[in-house]
C-alpha cells in the first residue's frame, strides 16, 4: 500500500474511492461468526429404513444422471427396482415438499432409474473388499436374505445363499403379484446381486434337506425364511376356505386357476387386497370381509385405494363364524361386530355386536388372516427368549443347549418384524450384513453403530460405514421450518400414469405405467435437496464480499475466510439448510 | 416505424432499444405500465437483461446502484412516494457518479391521497445530483430517455426523465421508433472507467473527510456545468440521426422574427395545451411566446438569461409548488436572471396541481393576468376560494 496526496480536485477521482486494491485488507479477522458448508440429513433418508440417500439421488435424477442414481441407490439397497414399485414409501411421508405443496414422488422416481439401468443392461461396480476367508449361509433369498448376502459379499465374505424354492425372490417372487411387480424385475435384481458373487443353492429347505450338520459348517448363519405358514380361520367348516398366499403362489408360478363368481376374502392386510385384486382379474367377483373397521386396515393406502377402484368391496366388521357347503358353493357365515373404543387411545377392540350373523353364499372362501414362521424354523426360535435383540430388525439366537456347538446364528425379515414389508425385510438384511461382518472381524458394535446411522429413526448407511461422502454430514435431520422456501415455487406434482381400470380388471399387467426420462426429470427437479449442497449458488450470489469461490468445474464452493466477515447471509439465503453459522474458535 | 404507444410503453421501447442490461423497480401507479411491459420483455426472452425484483424502491434504487458499478447499464422507474423512498438512494447514485436513467411519471404527494400529473415529487429532488429532463408528449419520452443515457454516460450523473402522470403516462399517441441498429449507432455500449471488479478489490464511497469532500461536490457541480453544454450536443446529434430534437428551452414565437412583450413558460405535457392555444390568442390580443424548458438540471441559466431576459414580461405556470415561497420553476427563472441588469416583470402562477386540467381558458386567464397589473409573489390559477 503506498500513499497517495490528493493536491486538488484534478488529482481526485470522480467518486470516493481507495486509489489501489484493497486486497490486503483481511476483513476476515472482523469474523466472530463462521459460516461452513455442512451437508446435513434429509427427513426422507432418515425415513428410508433402507437408508437411501433419498436427496442426493433426487439430485442426480434431476440432472439427468440415472445411472448415478442407480448406483447410489445400490450402495445401499440392491433392490431398488423391486422397492420402486412395493415399497409403501416412508420416505414421501416424511418429505419436507409435503408441508409446502405435495411431497416429491420418490417411487416413482426410483423405479424410473432402475428401469433404466435394466434397458441400459447396467451391471453393478464391482467390490473392492480383499476376500476374508470367512463362510456365511444366508437361508431365505428374499429380500432380506438377498440383501444380507449381496452386502457380506461386498465385505468379502463367501456367501451361500439358500432357499426352498427354486427361484431367489421369496416374497417377492412367489407372493407379491405381477400387476404390482413383475417377474422380470425381480429375477434382474436377484441375479445381479447373485452375480456380485453369491453362490445361490435352491431347493433347498431349512429342517428338510438343510440341515445344521451342514449349516455347523459355516462361520455364521443368517435365518431369514419368512412367514409362509398360513393362520388357519379357526372357526367350523375352516378346510373349506382356500389359503391366500397359496393362490399368489400358484399365480407367480404361471397358474391361472379357475374362480368365479362370489368369492370372499378374508383379512385386512396386503395380502387379502392381493389376494382380491388377482381375482378379479381372474374373473371372480370377491368381496373382503375385515373384521375391524376400514380407518384400522393395515393395508397400504395406495393398495386399498386402487383395490376400490377396481371395484371390490370391502364390508367390515364382520367376522367369519362357519363355512358349510351348500348347493351352489359355500355358505360363510358371519358374525356381526362392534368397535369399542380404547379409552387409553389405542387401537379400537371389536366384541359382538348381538345383531345376528351374517350368512353369504360364495364360490370360494380365501384366508388372508396372516402368517407364522416358515415350517423347518426351529420351534425354540419361533418366540420367546430363544433370540435376543441384536438389532432394530435383528435377533440373535442365544447360545444355550444345541446352539451353543453352532456358529453364530441370526434371524432377520418377515421372522422379527411386524410390519413385514419389503423395506424393513431389507433393512433387517443390512442389518445383519453389518452386524456378522463386525462379529466376524471382532470390531466392537458399539463403535460402528453411531458412525453409520441415519438420523434417529434407525436406519444405517453402508456409505458411511465405508467412509463415503454421507460419513461427513452432519447427523441433525433437516426440518421443513428450517429451509428457506422463498426459492421454491410451488410446482405439482407429476401423477403416476397407469393402464386403464378395464386393463386392470382383466389382466395381470402392471398397473404403474413407466414415465418418460423427461417426466422423472421434472419430478425431481421438485425435491428440495434439504441439507445436500446442489451448488445453486446462491450463496455465491448473495456474499457482499465475495468470499465464496467457486472452483471451475462449479462443483464445490469454498469461503475465503481471510476476507469472509462472517455476516451469514449465506446461511440464511441457503434454500436447503446445507450450511452452518458457528461461533469463530479464538 | 410509427406505432401507436402509450406513454408508458414508449419509455419501456427506449428501454429496450438501449439495450439496458439491469433493470429494478418496484411497481406504483402511475408507472407501473413502464415496468410491467419490460418484466414482460425479459420474462420472455425479448429484452437480454437482469430484472431484480426487490421490495421497495429504496431497494430497487440500490439494486441498479449495484449494477451500474459492475458496468451495466442500468434503468428504473418510479414515480411520487415511491421517489421520496428512494430520496437517500438518489444521493448514493449521484455521488457514486453512475449513470442511471430513472423514468419518473409526475404524480401529486399525498396527503390527500392522489395519483394525478404534479410536479412536486421531481421537484422535491432537486438537490440529490441527479439531472432532470421533462417531456412534452410520448415521442419525446421516447426521444428523452435514449439521450438521457448518452448524457449521464458522458458526464457520469444519473438523469431522469419526467413524464406527467396519465397525460403522457397513459395516453397513446403515434410515435415514431426508432429502428435499433440507428439507436445502436446513437447509443454505443457504455465504456464506464471506474468499475467494481471483484479480481481487484478497491473500496468505494468510504469516509470522505473534510479535507476532500468539497472537492467531491466541486467536481460534480463542474459535470453538471458540463452536462449543458453535452446535452446540446447530444441533442443535435439526436436531430441529425433522427430528424427530431428539442433544446434545453424551445421558443415558439407568436411571429416568427419577432419577439413579444410576454412569454409564457410551461414545462411538461402543459406545453401541448399552450402550444395549440396561443396562436388563437395572438390573434385576438397581444402577442405572447410561448417557452417551454426542458431541461431542468443542469439549469441552462446562461441560455434562460439570454432568452428570457429580453422580455418585458415573463409568465410562469408551475404544477407544483414550494410551500412558503410558490412555484418552484418561477423561483429558479427569477434566480437566474437576478444579476441582469435589465430584468424582466416574472408572473409566478401556480395552476393544474394534483392533477387538475389546465384548460385552454385557464391559460387566457393566465395571459390576461400577466398583461395586466404588477406581479405578485403567487398568482393562483383556477383556484376556487
Amino acid at each position: 500500500m503506498s500513499r497517495v496526496t490528493y493536491r486538488g480536485a484534478a488529482d481526485l477521482p470522480p467518486l470516493s474511492r481507495s486509489s489501489g486494491t484493497m486486497a490486503w485488507n483481511h476483513t476476515g479477522s472482523w469474523r466472530f461468526l463462521r459460516p461452513r458448508y455442512q451437508d446435513k440429513v434429509a427427513p426422507c433418508g432418515e425415513a428410508c429404513p433402507a437408508g437411501e440417500d433419498v436427496a442426493l439421488v433426487e439430485l442426480l435424477v434431476g440432472r439427468g444422471d440415472f445411472e448415478g442414481a442407480w448406483r447410489r441407490i445400490r450402495e445401499e439397497n440392491p433392490l431398488p427396482g423391486t422397492c420402486g414399485r412395493v415399497c409403501f414409501h416412508p420416505c414421501e411421508a416424511a418429505c419436507n415438499r409435503g408441508e409446502y405443496d405435495e411431497a416429491v414422488a420418490i417411487p416413482s422416481l426410483e423405479r424410473h432409474v432402475a428401469d433404466v439401468a435394466r434397458r441400459q443392461g447396467l451391471k453393478p461396480s464391482p467390490s473392492h473388499a480383499p476376500a476374508s476367508g470367512r463362510r456365511v449361509a444366508v437361508v431365505g433369498a428374499g429380500p432380506a436374505g438377498l440383501t444380507a448376502a449381496c452386502f457380506l459379499r461386498r465385505f468379502g465374505h463367501q456367501v451361500d445363499l439358500f432357499d426352498a424354492r427354486r427361484e431367489p425372490g421369496g416374497m417377492l417372487r412367489y407372493a407379491i403379484p405381477d400387476y404390482r411387480l413383475p417377474v422380470e424385475t425381480v429375477a434382474w435384481e436377484a441375479g445381479l446381486v447373485l452375480a456380485e458373487g453369491v453362490r445361490f443353492c435352491p431347493e433347498r429347505r431349512l429342517g428338510a434337506d438343510l440341515g445344521w450338520e451342514e449349516l455347523g459348517g459355516y462361520d455364521a448363519v443368517f435365518l431369514a425364511v419368512g412367514a409362509w405358514a398360513a393362520t388357519r380361520l379357526g372357526v367350523p367348516g375352516e378346510e373349506l376356505a382356500r389359503d391366500g398366499l397359496g393362490l399368489l403362489d400358484a399365480l407367480r408360478q404361471g397358474q391361472r386357476p379357475t374362480v368365479a363368481g362370489p368369492v370372499a376374502v378374508i383379512g385386512g392386510g396386503n395380502t387379502a387386497l392381493d389376494v382380491a385384486r388377482a381375482l378379479v382379474r381372474l374373473g371372480a367377483e370377491p368381496t373382503i370381509y375385515y373384521r375391524r373397521r376400514l380407518a384400522d386396515l393395515p393395508a397400504l393406502p395406495d393398495e386399498l385405494a386402487e383395490a376400490r377402484e377396481e371395484g371390490i368391496p370391502v364390508r367390515t366388521l364382520l367376522t367369519p363364524e362357519a363355512l358349510a357347503p351348500a348347493a351352489d358353493g359355500i355358505a360363510l357365515t358371519l358374525t356381526t361386530l362392534l368397535a369399542v373404543a380404547d379409552p387409553a387411545g389405542g387401537r379400537a377392540r371389536v366384541v359382538p355386536s348381538g345383531h345376528p350373523s351374517v350368512t353369504v353364499t360364495v364360490t370360494a372362501v380365501y384366508a388372508a388372516v396372516g402368517a407364522g414362521p416358515s415350517e423347518g424354523l426351529p420351534p425354540e426360535l419361533h418366540a420367546g427368549d430363544g433370540a435376543a435383540v441384536a438389532g432394530l430388525h435383528l435377533r440373535r439366537v442365544v447360545t444355550r443347549g444345541a446352539w451353543a456347538e453352532r456358529p453364530p446364528t441370526y434371524l432377520g425379515g418377515d421372522l422379527v418384524n411386524d410390519r413385514r414389508t419389503v423395506v424393513t425385510a431389507i433393512a433387517s438384511g443390512k442389518e445383519a450384513a453389518v452386524v456378522i461382518d463386525a462379529e466376524l472381524r471382532g470390531v466392537s458394535l458399539a463403535e460402528v453403530w453411531p458412525a453409520i446411522r441415519v438420523g434417529k429413526g434407525g436406519a444405517i448407511s453402508l456409505n458411511r460405514l465405508n467412509g463415503g461422502d454421507r460419513a461427513r454430514r452432519q447427523d441433525h435431520v433437516v426440518r421443513f421450518e428450517e429451509l428457506n422456501t422463498i426459492y421454491f415455487g410451488y410446482q405439482e406434482r407429476r401423477p403416476r400414469p397407469r393402464i386403464s381400470l378395464e386393463e386392470r380388471r382383466t389382466g395381470f399387467d402392471e398397473v404403474a405405467l413407466r414415465i418418460s426420462g423427461a417426466l422423472a426429470r421434472q419430478e425431481a427437479e421438485r425435491c428440495f435437496h434439504c441439507g445436500v449442497c446442489d451448488q445453486c449458488d446462491n450463496c455465491y450470489l448473495f456474499c457482499p464480499d465475495v468470499s465464496v469461490r467457486r472452483d471451475p468445474g462449479g462443483d464445490r464452493r469454498e469461503i475465503d475466510y481471510a476476507y469472509c466477515k462472517g455476516c451469514g447471509v449465506c446461511v440464511v439465503e441457503c434454500p436447503r439448510n446445507a450450511m452452518v453459522l458457528e461461533e469463530e474458535p479464538r | 416505424m410509427k406505432r401507436v404507444l402509450e406513454g408508458s410503453h414508449a419509455v419501456s421501447h427506449a428501454v429496450e432499444l438501449a439495450r439496458v442490461a439491469v433493470i429494478s423497480a418496484y411497481p406504483i401507479t402511475p408507472q407501473t405500465h413502464i415496468v410491467e411491459r419490460l418484466a414482460e420483455l425479459v420474462a420472455d426472452g425479448v429484452l437480454p437483461a437482469r430484472y431484480i425484483r426487490v421490495e421497495s424502491e429504496h431497494s430497487a434504487m440500490a439494486a441498479v446502484i449495484g449494477a451500474a458499478f459492475a458496468g451495466a447499464r442500468s434503468f428504473t422507474a418510479s414515480s411520487s412516494h415511491g421517489l421520496a423512498l428512494m430520496h437517500e438512494m438518489l444521493h448514493w447514485a449521484a455521488g457514486s457518479r453512475l449513470p442511471v436513467v430513472m423514468a419518473e411519471v409526475n404524480r401529486a404527494m399525498g396527503p390527500g391521497w392522489n395519483i394525478w400529473a404534479d410536479q412536486t415529487d421531481s421537484l422535491s429532488q432537486r438537490d440529490t445530483g441527479w439531472m432532470q429532463l421533462y417531456c412534452e408528449d410520448v415521442q419525446e419520452v421516447l426521444d428523452t430517455i435514449l439521450m438521457a443515457f448518452k448524457l449521464a454516460e458522458r458526464v457520469s450523473l444519473p438523469a431522469m426523465v419526467v413524464l406527467d402522470a396519465f397525460f403522457l403516462s397513459h395516453t397513446c399517441e403515434p410515435v415514431d421508433v426508432p429502428e435499433q441498429a440507428e439507436v445502436d449507432e446513437f447509443l454505443p455500449p457504455w465504456q464506464p472507467t471506474e468499475v467494481l471488479d471483484p479480481a481487484e478489490p478497491r473500496a468505494f464511497n468510504q469516509l470522505s473527510p473534510p479535507d476532500h469532500y468539497l472537492e467531491f461536490r466541486f467536481k460534480m457541480q463542474q459535470a453538471m456545468e458540463e452536462a449543458v453544454g453535452a446535452y446540446g450536443e447530444i441533442d443535435a446529434e439526436f436531430g441529425r440521426r433522427f430528424g427530431r430534437s428539442y433544446g434545453a428551452l424551445e421558443v415558439v414565437p407568436a411571429r416568427a422574427g419577432e419577439r413579444a412583450p410576454l412569454a409564457l413558460v410551461t414545462t411538461g405535457s402543459l406545453t401541448g395545451t399552450a402550444r395549440a392555444t396561443l396562436p388563437s390568442l395572438n390573434a385576438e390580443g397581444p402577442a405572447v411566446d410561448l417557452v417551454k424548458l426542458k431541461l431542468f438540471r443542469p439549469f441552462p441559466q446562461e441560455e434562460v438569461r439570454r432568452v428570457l431576459g429580453p422580455y418585458e414580461r415573463v409568465a410562469v405556470v408551475d404544477r407544483n409548488l414550494s410551500f412558503g415561497f410558490g412555484g418552484i420553476f418561477a423561483q429558479e427563472l427569477r434566480a437566474s436572471l437576478a444579476n441582469l441588469p435589465r430584468r424582466p416583470l416574472l408572473y409566478p402562477f401556480v395552476a393544474g396541481l394534483g392533477g387538475r386540467d389546465v384548460t385552454p381558458d385557464s391559460l387566457r386567464a393566465i395571459v390576461a393576468r400577466a398583461q395586466a397589473g404588477p406581479p405578485e409573489d403567487v398568482l393562483w390559477v383556477d383556484l376556487k376560494p
